[in-house]
C-alpha cells in the first residue's frame, strides 16, 4: 500500500515472479427469484507478493462476490461457481476441500470487511477471539497466543492492550474495532490479505489512520493487498494497481497512474467525472453517467455499459469487447511499475 | 451575516439540544446529558446553499432536525424571515413546514413501502390543501418531470426504483410545497458515485431554476465544496468554522478543519503522493462530557492556556473560526 512514487515501490514493482494468488475466467451466479443472476462474468487477474491491488466498481459490480467465491464464502445454494480456477501458491482455492481451504483462509489469506462486527463474534471477548486463530492456525499455547494478542494489539494502535482484551467488540469504537479486526486478520501473518470496503463505514480522519496503518503493516509484513472499494480517492492514495468491474466483468485494468490520467473505458472516465474534488476548482457540473447499472438477472447481450455510454457503436450491441491492451505510457508515468494497461471497449477513447 | 439589511431566510441562534440520559445499574445510575448541539448560530439566504460538514456524532444531523421541530429543541433561536418558530405546536408549525422541507440520506427507509410514486408526492399538497383532484394529479406529473423521473411510473411502488430514482422521488416530494428552503440531511450518501452525480447535478439545476435554498448536511467534503457556496464544519455540537467555501477549502484557519481536509483522500495519484496529513491524536470524544472551553482543545496541536476553560466563539465575519489561536479577534 506504499504510494506508488515512494522508494519502497519496487516491492511492488517486483513483478517478474509468479504472482501469489491468480485467478482464471471466474463465473459466479446465484439463483434468486428474478431469475439467474450472473454476477461474476469471466473475471481473470493477478496478485503480486506484497502489492496492493485495487478492484474498484459501484455496488453489484460483482467486485465482493469475487473474492468471497475465491475464499470459498458464497452460501452455496443459491450461490455456485460455475467456472474458473482461482490459484493460490499452486493450488485451486476453488477445488480444494472445506479442510483444505479451512488452513488457508485465516493463515495464508485473512479478509476484512466494511463492518468488522460481521466478523467479530459479539459475544466473546477479544482475547478468545484473537488467540483462537493463532492457536488454531500456528499451534500456540494459551500463554503465547495471549503475548500475541497483546503484541498485535498494540501494533494496530490500540492503547493498554493488556486491559482490552477482556473487552467486548461493542466496548470498543467503529474504528476501534475495525483495528481489532485488522488484528486478528494479521495475527498469522498472511500472505494476502483481501480487504472488503474496510473503512467505508468510518469518518475520514479515522478512515486515513486505517489506511495508513494498513499500509505500514504492509511495508513491514510484506503481506499483499486486495482492496476492494467504490472510493477512487482511497484508491489514489494506496493501489498500485487497479480493476474497474462493472456489470461482473473487468472492464480497465492498470497501475494507478495510468488509470487515472489515462482512462481507457467510458465507464471509467465517468467514474472519475463524476467525482466532485475539492482540491481544485471543478467545473460547475459533475459529468454524471445517464441512467443505471443494468438488471443482472437480464441476459447481458454485448457490451454491458452500451445504454449508458457516450461512444456506443452499432458494434457495442452484438459484441462483448474483450480486454486488449491500451496505448502507450512511459514508465516514469507509471512510477517504475511495468506498463500494462488493458480496457474492453470498443471505441478509442481519449480523456 | 455582516448584512443586517437583507434579512436571512432562516437564522439559527445560540441553537442546543441536549438528551439527558442515565447509564450504569438501576441500583447504581449515572445521570448525564448528551450535548448533541451546543450553541449553534448561522443563517442562510434566499437561494444560497450553506453546506454542514463534520463526523459521526458531531451534531449536524441533530441541528437540521431541531430547526424543523423533530427534536425539540433545548434552548435557541429558530426564525423563518424573522418569525420565531422554535417550540411551536405542530398545528402552529403548519405553515412553516409548507416553506421549509426535509430530504433525508436512506431513500429507503423515508418512503412509505404502501404508497404509490404519485401519493408519496402528492402528500404534501394533501396536507397543505394546496390542489385536488386532477390539478393534484397533473402536479405531480410536472413534479415528477421536474426531478427527471419518468411519468409513466406514477402508479408504482417505492421498491421498484433504484436508490437514485428513489432520492429523486424524496427531492418531488420536497419541491411539492414550493418551500423556501429544504434540509438535505446527507442526500447522497447512500449513493453510488455515478448515480451521487446525477442527484448532485439535479439539485443544483433545480437550485438555479426555483430559486430554493438548501442546508446541505454531508460528511463528504468533496461534494460539499462543490454544492455549496458557505460552509459550516462542526465538531461535537459546536461550529468550529463558517467561511465561504473558497475561503474554508483553500485557506482553513480552524485547525480541525485543517486536520479533516487533510485526511479527505484525494482521487488523484500524483497529488495524493505529496499531500502530508495532519494526524489528531485519539478519537471524537463522548458528546457526554462538558467543556467549558474549546471542545477539541484535548486532540489540537496549537492549543494554548486559555483554550480549555474559555470557550471561543464564532463572530460575524464572513470568514469565522472558534479558534483563541488562529481567529484571536473572536473575542
Amino acid at each position: 500500500m506504499t504510494a506508488p512514487s515512494t522508494a519502497s515501490a519496487p516491492s511492488a514493482a517486483s513483478g517478474d515472479g509468479p504472482p501469489l494468488l491468480s485467478v482464471e475466467d471466474l463465473h459466479v451466479s446465484f439463483r434468486t427469484d428474478d431469475g439467474l443472476v450472473r454476477a461474476v462474468r469471466g473475471v481473470s487477474f493477478d496478485v503480486r507478493p506484497g502489492e496492493t491491488m485495487a478492484i474498484v466498481g459501484e455496488s453489484g459490480s460483482g467486485k465482493s462476490v469475487t473474492n468471497l467465491a475465491m475464499m470459498g464464502l458464497i452460501p452455496r445454494p443459491p450461490g455456485q461457481i460455475d467456472a474458473g480456477t482461482a490459484t493460490f501458491r499452486g493450488d485451486d482455492l476453488l477445488s480444494m476441500s472445506n479442510r483444505r481451504l479451512q488452513s488457508i483462509r485465516g493463515r495464508h489469506v485473512s479478509m476484512i470487511f466494511q463492518d468488522p462486527m460481521t466478523a467479530l463474534n459479539p459475544l466473546m471477548t477479544i482475547e478468545q477471539q484473537l488467540t483462537e486463530i493463532t492457536r488454531l492456525h500456528l499451534g500456540l499455547t494459551r500463554q503465547e497466543a495471549r503475548r500475541r494478542a497483546v503484541e498485535m494489539l498494540g501494533l494496530v494502535g490500540i492503547t493498554s492492550p493488556e486491559q482490552r482484551l477482556q473487552d467486548y467488540p461493542h466496548q470498543f469504537s467503529g474504528g476501534m474495532r475495525q483495528r481489532v479486526m485488522i488484528a486478528m486478520a494479521l495475527s498469522c501473518e498472511p500472505e494476502l490479505l483481501i480487504a472488503d470496503e474496510p473503512t467505508t463505514a468510518l469518518d475520514v480522519t479515522i478512515q486515513a489512520q486505517i489506511m495508513e496503518l494498513l499500509a505500514d503493516l504492509q511495508e513491514r509484513k510484506g503481506t499483499a493487498i486486495v482492496l476492494i472499494t467504490h472510493d477512487l480517492g482511497v484508491v489514489a492514495g494506496v493501489a498500485d494497481r487497479v480493476l474497474v468491474m462493472y456489470a461482473g466483468r473487468i472492464v480497465e485494468k492498470a497501475d494507478v497512474r495510468t488509470l487515472f490520467a489515462h482512462p481507457k473505458h467510458p465507464y471509467t472516465l465517468g467514474l472519475l467525472g463524476s467525482l466532485p474534488r475539492f482540491d481544485t476548482q471543478g467545473e460547475a457540473t459533475l459529468t454524471a453517467i445517464p441512467g443505471g447499472p443494468p438488471d443482472m438477472s437480464e441476459p447481458i447481450v454485448g457490451c454491458s455499459f452500451r445504454p449508458r455510454c457516450d461512444y456506443a457503436m452499432d458494434v457495442c450491441a452484438g459484441d462483448d469487447p474483450a480486454l486488449t491492451p491500451r496505448g502507450d505510457v512511459p514508465r516514469d508515468q507509471t512510477g517504475g511499475l511495468p506498463v500494462v494497461h488493458l480496457a474492453a471497449c470498443h471505441a478509442e477513447v481519449s480523456s | 451575516m455582516s448584512e443586517e439589511d437583507s434579512s436571512p431566510l432562516l437564522r439559527v441562534r445560540d441553537l442546543k439540544v441536549h438528551f439527558p440520559f442515565s447509564r450504569g445499574s438501576i441500583f447504581n445510575p449515572k445521570h448525564g446529558v448528551v450535548r448533541a448541539v451546543d450553541g449553534v448560530s448561522f443563517d442562510i439566504r434566499r437561494g444560497e446553499t450553506l453546506g454542514l460538514v463534520g463526523e459521526s456524532g458531531c451534531g449536524k444531523s441533530t441541528t437540521a432536525r431541531a430547526i424543523v421541530n423533530l427534536v425539540t429543541p433545548t434552548s435557541g433561536q429558530v426564525e423563518v424571515d424573522g418569525e420565531p418558530i422554535a417550540g411551536l405546536s405542530d398545528q402552529a408549525m403548519l405553515p412553516y413546514r409548507r416553506r421549509v422541507q426535509m430530504v433525508f440520506q436512506d431513500p429507503f427507509a423515508s418512503l412509505n413501502p404502501r404508497m404509490t410514486v404519485g401519493r408519496i408526492i402528492g402528500e404534501p399538497l394533501v396536507v397543505h390543501k394546496l390542489a385536488k383532484g386532477r390539478d393534484r394529479k397533473l402536479e405531480v406529473l410536472r413534479l415528477m418531470e421536474l426531478v427527471g423521473l419518468n411519468p409513466r411510473f406514477l402508479n408504482r411502488y417505492p421498491h421498484e426504483f433504484s436508490g437514485g430514482q428513489r432520492q429523486r422521488i424524496g427531492i418531488a416530494r420536497a419541491l411539492a410545497v414550493q418551500p423556501d428552503l429544504i434540509l438535505c440531511d446527507e442526500p447522497v450518501s447512500a449513493l453510488d458515485v455515478s448515480i451521487q452525480a446525477q442527484i448532485i447535478n439535479l439539485m443544483m439545476d433545480l437550485q438555479q431554476r426555483l430559486g430554493v435554498a438548501y442546508l446541505f448536511i454531508a460528511h463528504d467534503l468533496a461534494v460539499v465544496r462543490h454544492i455549496a457556496s458557505r460552509v459550516g464544519v462542526m465538531y461535537l455540537g459546536r461550529i468550529a468554522e463558517l467561511a465561504s467555501a473558497e475561503e474554508l477549502y483553500a485557506a482553513p484557519k480552524h485547525p480541525y478543519t485543517e486536520a479533516l481536509l487533510s485526511a479527505v483522500p484525494v482521487p488523484d495519484p500524483v497529488v495524493a503522493a505529496q499531500r502530508r496529513r495532519i494526524v489528531l491524536q485519539g478519537e471524537v470524544p463522548s458528546p457526554d462530557q462538558y467543556y467549558p472551553g474549546c471542545a477539541f482543545a484535548d486532540r489540537c496541536p496549537i492549543r494554548i492556556d486559555r483554550c480549555t476553560d474559555d470557550r471561543p466563539q464564532l463572530t460575524d465575519k464572513s470568514h469565522s473560526a472558534a479558534c483563541w489561536v488562529r481567529d484571536p479577534i473572536s473575542e
